[in-house]
């Protein structure tokens, strides 16, 4: 089975399933976890069901295109189901056995692995779903977001699709996946894992970055302010990334790094309460 | 009796919230069964899963027919003062159905009160056990929580379903909306769908065997532990051992099935502790070992039946390949920058934000581990101490203990090892961060406990100084985990220095940093460590009494405190033991709040006390040298020879004479005694069987 065909039948699984099926969002987010989809429909309590690809940009872990499981960019596959449904598991084990894998003849298990996100204020309780020893998805009920508690917890299924794609296509090399029959991964990613490590670990001007995250961090200020929480909270997401790329150029101390953490936090977490604040308004 | 059976079904708990779960499962509900006279001392029986609690215990079928006593109005308001009765007892007794001629008058502690003796039938267990369920179940907590849905309820991880049964009989009882019913389910996988609707416990345990669910915990690891011979014994070879990787693959499993499979041999040039670690931490498996000789091979536990087609072993293996891939990598990298090279990066690593960097750290542990190899005969090492100090951190810098920081101290060792820096050096930095708690071993080597106690003692210096404690169950700083490893060290290694006067070279050693003032952060320092030692050793089963009387001469030297201890706890049975208790008590209280005085031999004016006096002398002259070799048991039965002397003196002497020259000569004896005792133990501490009775 290809990536292509992999997420195809997981969109068709999560429809079905009551899933409304997003597109990715088109800013640099670390996880699939901070996108509006996500982050906003979870604050409240009207039920919400959503899937989608996001690719999540880590630019720490760059590998120059070298190693087997490390890159830069990956691609999850999202799923939010609020509130979490009592049969959470057996819907997720079926939508594996709809992946076509024959779980009798595996091991399944669902490891400890709580987590959490202090750059948004966010934290949940669950497992790494682990496959013959491979890491294939995240799960996790969420228990606060934005520095809010959730009063209907929602549940989240990560999946890795290049783990899930390695798992099926038995593959140790993440270049060597094929994504269609003509295309494989190495075809489309390699050059830009690559260029990417490079601009990631050594070229990224520190100066210019530090200089944009002051500016996205006051733009994202001056709009809680106005009431306009959805670009601010585009804007934080700037901010993290704009982190996150001077963490992996080497340019932030310890200590500078809780303090920064800690200001988009407060960002994020204003962000929530007046949404949330709204919606218990309206 | 009945067979009670209980089974909360749950997502995949952590295994030491199983075992958490089960014990405060047994311990609430043996309390609760025998207040509601369900159970008469019976043992109760709890096991389980990842996925289940289960207790299984003999109830009385139906509770015995109780009597309450129901009290009404004071006497006083029911009665009128000639005996006939008023409106309010008459009251009483109607609204309960009684007639005021059934009233009885009750002594109570507030005065005289009317009422009367009901007779309450027995409830059958069925009737009682569901509101004691849904007490102990909501009750039970864990290390961390989480609610689901939109439930309020709060658990280690959702329930999914509620078994209950007496005799067979379902109980009706709802927890976190969940209403309880009467079947489970087997193994998530292989017997998903399948509903079984036990009759009793034995039909219940067969029935989930069957569904491919072992429910005892032993039972699991046997199984474990039988299969992984069958498959190491015909290769003469052994599990690396990792017994809390055991128990936690134990508890993650509801059927075991251990397989063996392999990696390739050039992966055998890293270090057993990297490839353990890598294999152990990535992915739960165990390293094989043959005389002593990492093998190219790994155990794993899955929970599974079988691993019919391999795929299993397969998947773990192409997994792990990456991962020794990465660990090697890592390796290789790692060996290329000397250690010394390394530890320049450390002056950029924050130790605490408030504390500065691990550069400052290890020129502090410089300093202590000089001091301590003076002090414990070991200027020879001196060289290597320095070395090692100024080394021991630098391997928080490599990738390795970045990605497995488990490592971390090991690693700077293996390091310094392939690097060819002094043995004893590299062995110190190996070692320092053991012992990781009460369990784990003491550095092996001399210059290991002395890095070992210098970095523990620099680290709860430093928090205490600002003022960062250990609270309940919260200790960010390793606080509690530290003064275990000091101890631990200390007794071990039978260290006798002053922990007093170690402290005060750790406080010099952070001068002004710290933001208390010094003088606080040591007493801060002793109380921390008393109330550590007073849990190491009650855990150890001594006596809490024994354990203030050893503490009464205090702890700067703990080793000392410890042989103190061991000999009162090994003569505390001897029969001078309980008399001498009670006479070092008496020359306690006589002394309190009397001025210190010196005393005068002229003034010794009775025979008794010369003799006193004299046999004082010779008791002193022979405790002292014992006491200072840590010989407290010598010492101590030496000090018992001053008993009949005591007990003469009192007989004949009387100690607050008219004359206040001769009372203060007597009361100066008896005080010279007291001093000498108290370096044995504060004998008003201890607890003897004639004052309890008292």
């Amino acid at each position: 089975m290809t990536l292509q065909v992999l997420i195809m039948r997981l969109q068709k699984f999560w429809a079905e399933q009551g899933c409304y099926l997003a597109q990715p969002y088109d800013l640099e987010v670390g996880a699939g976890t901070m996108t509006p989809d996500t982050f906003f429909r979870v604050l409240d309590r009207r039920p919400w069901r959503v899937a989608y690809v996001q690719p999540s940009r880590r630019p720490a872990d760059g590998r120059y295109g070298d190693n087997p499981h490390r890159v830069q960019k990956h691609y999850q596959y999202q799923v939010i189901l609020k509130p979490s449904p009592d049969d959470t598991q057996q819907m997720y084990i079926r939508s594996l056995t709809s992946l076509g894998i024959r779980l009798e003849d595996h091991d399944l298990r669902f490891d400890e692995d709580n987590w959490e996100s202090p750059t948004i204020g966010s934290w949940g309780v669950g497992w790494q779903v682990m496959l013959d020893g491979l890491e294939i998805t995240q799960f996790t009920y969420f228990q606060q977001a934005g520095g809010i508690d959730l009063v209907s917890v929602p549940v989240e299924i990560t999946y890795g699709l290049e783990r899930l794609e390695m798992f099926l296509e038995e593959k140790g090399d993440i270049y060597d996946l094929r994504w269609s029959d003509e295309v494989s991964y190495r075809d489309l990613r390699l050059r830009e894992e690559k260029e990417f490590s490079a601009y990631n670990f050594e070229q990224a001007g520190v100066k210019g970055l530090q200089q944009m995250f002051n500016l996205y961090e006051r733009e994202a200020a001056a709009l809680i302010k106005k009431g306009l929480l959805l670009p601010a909270y585009d804007l934080c997401l700037k901010c993290s990334h704009v982190f996150n790329l001077l963490d992996s150029r080497g340019a932030i101390s310890v200590t500078e790094r809780v303090k920064i953490i800690s200001e988009i936090r407060a960002l994020v977490v204003e962000v929530a309460r007046k949404y949330a604040a709204e919606g218990a308004s309206s | 009796m009945s067979e009670f059976l209980l089974e909360i079904l749950t997502e995949e708990l952590p295994a030491s919230h199983v075992r958490a779960g089960l014990e405060q499962l047994k311990a609430t509900l043996s309390v609760e069964l025998s207040a509601a006279g369900l159970s008469e001392g019976q043992d109760i029986r709890v096991m389980g899963t990842c996925r289940r609690l289960i207790v299984l215990a003999e109830i009385v079928p139906r509770q015995r027919d109780r009597r309450e006593k129901v009290i009404g109005p004071p006497k006083a308001a029911a009665y009128k003062p000639d005996g006939t009765p008023t409106p309010a007892g008459l009251g009483f007794a109607k609204s309960r159905g009684i007639d005021i001629s059934q009233v009885e008058v009750y002594a109570t502690e507030r005065g005289e009160y009317i009422g009367f003796t009901k007779s309450a039938p027995g409830k059958p267990a069925e009737e009682i056990l569901p509101e004691i369920l849904v007490r102990v179940i909501s009750g039970l907590s864990f290390p961390k929580m989480m609610r689901w849905a939109e439930n309020p309820f709060r658990f280690s991880r959702p329930i999914r379903n509620l078994l209950g049964l007496v005799d067979g009989r379902p109980l009706d009882f709802e927890v976190a909306g969940l209403r309880s019913s009467n079947f489970t389910f087997g193994h998530k996988i292989f017997h998903a769908d399948c509903k079984i609707q036990p009759r009793s416990f034995e039909d219940y345990r067969s029935s989930l065997g069957e569904g491919l669910v072992v429910i005892e915990p032993n039972a699991r690891r046997e199984m474990i532990q039988a299969e992984t011979q069958k498959l190491l014994e015909p290769l003469g070879a052994q599990l690396h051992p990792e017994p809390e990787l055991l128990e936690k693959l134990t508890y993650d499993v509801e059927h075991p099935h251990a397989f063996l499979g392999s990696f390739h041999p050039d992966f055998l040039s890293l270090p057993l502790e990297v490839l353990s670690t890598a294999l152990r931490e990535g992915q739960h498996l165990f390293s094989v070992v043959k005389a002593g000789r990492q093998q190219p091979l790994f155990v794993g536990v899955a929970d599974a039946p079988d691993d019919a087609k391999g795929l299993i072993r397969q998947g773990n293996e192409r997994v792990l390949k990456a991962r020794l891939k990465d660990a090697d990598f890592f390796w290789q990298q790692d060996l290329k920058v000397p250690l010394a090279e390394r530890a320049e990066g450390l002056e950029r690593v924050v130790f605490q934000e408030r504390l500065g960097s691990y550069e400052e750290k290890a020129q502090r542990l410089k300093k202590l581990a000089v001091y301590l190899c003076d002090k414990l005969d070991a200027s020879n090492l001196k060289k290597e101490a320095i070395l090692a100090a100024e080394l021991c951190k630098a391997d928080l810098l490599t990738d390795m203990v970045r990605e497995f920081s488990s490592l971390q101290g090991r690693m700077g060792g293996l390091l310094a090892r392939e690097q060819g820096l002094a043995a004893a050096a590299g062995r110190a930095i190996y070692e320092h961060y053991q012992p990781a708690g009460l369990e784990d071993a003491s550095p092996a080597s001399t210059l290991g406990a002395i890095l070992s106690l210098a970095d523990k003692i620099d680290s709860i210096v430093g928090a205490l100084g600002l003022g960062i404690q250990a609270t309940g169950s919260s200790d960010p700083f390793g606080l509690r985990r530290n003064a275990h490893g000091v101890c631990k060290v200390i007794l071990d290694k039978k260290i006798d220095f002053s922990l007093g006067r170690f402290l005060d070279k750790a406080l010099e050693a952070y001068g002004p940093k710290l933001e208390r003032p010094a003088a606080e952060v040591k007493a801060a320092t002793l109380e921390f460590f008393a109330g550590r030692l007073r849990y190491i050793f009650e855990k150890g089963g001594f006596r809490y009494d024994l354990v203030s009387a050893a503490l009464g001469p205090g702890l700067d030297n703990i080793h000392h405190f410890s042989l103190r201890l061991n000999a009162l706890n090994g003569l505390r049975s001897s029969p001078q033991f309980e008399p001498f208790i009670l006479m070092a008590k008496r020359v306690n209280n006589i002394l309190r709040d009397q001025p210190a005085g010196r005393v005068n031999h002229a003034l010794l004016a009775e025979k008794e006390e010369q003799e006193l006096w004299s046999v004082f002398g010779i008791v002193k002259e022979n405790a002292t040298p014992m006491m200072a070799k840590g010989d407290y048991s010598q010492a101590q039965k030496m000090v018992f020879r001053l008993q009949p002397a005591l007990n003469t003196f009192f007989d004949k002497v009387l100690v607050m004479a008219e004359e206040k020259r001769i009372r203060q000569n007597r009361l100066a004896l008896l005080q010279a005694i007291s001093r000498l005792l108290s370096r044995i133990a504060d004998y008003s501490q201890v607890v003897v069987e004639g004052e309890k009775a008292q």
